[in-house]
């Protein structure tokens, strides 16, 4: 079945990807795909677009694929969304705001649930990104649930991370200080449209000129007017890379993705050590290496 | 390894009218009964739904549309699944459907149909208990 999918990968075809996508987001059989998969081809751009709720991810990572089509470029798009931490539900409409190219098959778009909690992107999306990357795309978006939470796991996935904001008080924009100079490699003053965008423009780059900081671009850009997507483009591609792929941490990452999918199929075994724990027979320390124990086991 | 996964389902509003409120509403109670749901938005041509269907490798669709547009897009959507190795789809139709062709949509392939004002659990009873062909 897995051996059926990944041949017909090799064939470029769509619904292989797509099902293969499925297996991954669901945590089933990760180390067969990955190891089918291989370490990520390390020229296809991972740009990750964030920000908070509303200020219009969707809408420009639709317009910056269409951009990109026009350069003859594919591209895929991983469109993620909340989960209802109490149903599992997930109502996933990033769609909506992008393009409908249906004869077009150098656009891919998977709307992904993300879990609640501090989960800034799907589960397994590194794995997800591999496999774009290899089925061809040229280049791959994702979009984050929002910024502020899960920032470090974006930044670890992507080359490079988009940050938006839109024109608004500078209160608003000292409490997105930290996740500025945190996270983004290339800020975008969005809905450019509207007033007050090259004052919050201005602040931006106040804030980003603080000694010691990287050197971020910030720009102005208009999914409405299309202004700005050439710039935008171009500093993306200008921005140090970050090579997240090949080092231990990708690893590290999918171990950790194994432990956790464990304890979720058999948790009910970690009961003892849980008891022994809340009873104050073992301490956290011990506890954990216990559980450990168990889940490697 | 994750036997209830949520059921992925698109919801496509299909055709000219510019209503989605319908959509909307069960969308929002198939969230809140732990569907995962993917809204496109108004408007969709039929190889929008069934390209739509095909990257978000879902287990059903839900096509929503006006009367009198059913006997044509109905058919239209199937044979575009059919064709694009997408049969193992569900396909539900919602909408104010004559009685009379209910059996007719039956026929070229639709699961079930939902008139305007059917109960939501009816609906979600009836996914849970049909589950997902596409992972079966
Ligand atoms: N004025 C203006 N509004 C925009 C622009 N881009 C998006 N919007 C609007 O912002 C709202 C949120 O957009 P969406 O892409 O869903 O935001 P997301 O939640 O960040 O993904 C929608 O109502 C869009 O129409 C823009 O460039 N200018
Ligand atoms: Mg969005």
């Amino acid at each position: 079945m897995l051996s059926d999918l990944l041949a017909r990968l090799e064939e470029k075809d769509r619904l292989a990807l797509a099902r293969l996508l499925t297996l991954i987001s669901r945590g089933e059989q990760l180390p067969e795909i990955s190891s089918a998969i291989g370490t990520r081809n390390e020229t296809t751009p991972v740009v990750a677009i964030t920000g908070n709720a509303g200020v219009g991810k969707s809408t420009l990572v639709g317009k910056l694929a269409e951009y990109l089509r026009g350069e003859d470029k594919s591209v895929a798009i991983l469109a993620c969304d909340p989960e209802s931490p109490l149903t599992g539900g997930a109502l996933l409409g990033d769609r909506i705001r992008m393009p409908s190219r249906p004869d077009d098959a150098g656009l891919f778009i998977r709307s992904l649930a993300a879990a609640s909690g501090h989960q800034a992107v799907a589960e397994h999306v590194d794995l997800m990104i591999r496999l774009l990357a290899k089925f061809g795309f040229d280049v791959i978006l994702l979009e984050t649930v929002g910024a502020g939470q899960g920032d470090t796991a974006v930044r670890e996935l992507a080359d490079v991370v988009v940050l938006l904001v839109q024109p608004e008080s500078g209160d608003e924009l000292q409490w997105e200080k930290a996740g500025l100079l945190e996270v983004a490699d290339v800020v975008v003053v969005h809905k450019a449209d509207l007033a007050g965008a090259e004052k919050t423009e201005g602040q931006v780059k106040e804030l980003l000129s603080l000694p010691g900081s990287r050197e971020i671009a910030v720009l102005r850009v208009s999914s409405r007017t299309g202004q700005g997507f050439e710039a935008l483009w171009e500093a993306v591609m200008a921005a140090p890379r970050r090579g997240t792929t090949l080092d231990g941490r990708q690893l590290l990452r999918l171990a950790q993705q194994l432990l956790a999918d464990r304890y979720r199929s058999r948790g009910a075994a970690a009961g003892p050590i849980i008891d022994r724990w809340k009873a104050h027979q073992l301490d956290e320390s011990q506890a954990a290496e216990q559980l450990l124990d168990l889940l490697v086991r | 390894m994750n036997e209830q996964a949520p059921l992925r389902i698109v919801l496509a509003k299909v055709g000219l009218d510019g209503h989605d409120r319908g959509v909307k509403v069960v969308s929002r109670a198939l969230r809140d009964a732990g569907f995962h749901v993917i809204y496109p938005g108004l408007w969709q041509a039929p190889e929008a739904v069934v390209r739509t269907v095909g990257d978000e490798d879902a287990d059903w669709l839900g096509i929503s549309l006006l009367s009198g547009t059913h006997l044509t897009l109905v058919p239209r959507i199937i044979d575009l699944l059919k064709a694009a190795g997408l049969d193992h789809v569900g396909v539900l139709v919602g909408g104010i459907i004559p009685e009379a062709d209910i059996p007719k949509l039956h026929e070229m392939g639709v699961s079930r149909v939902f008139g305007p004002g059917t109960p939501m659990t009816d609906i979600i009873t009836y996914l849970r208990s049909e589950g997902s062909r596409t992972h079966a």
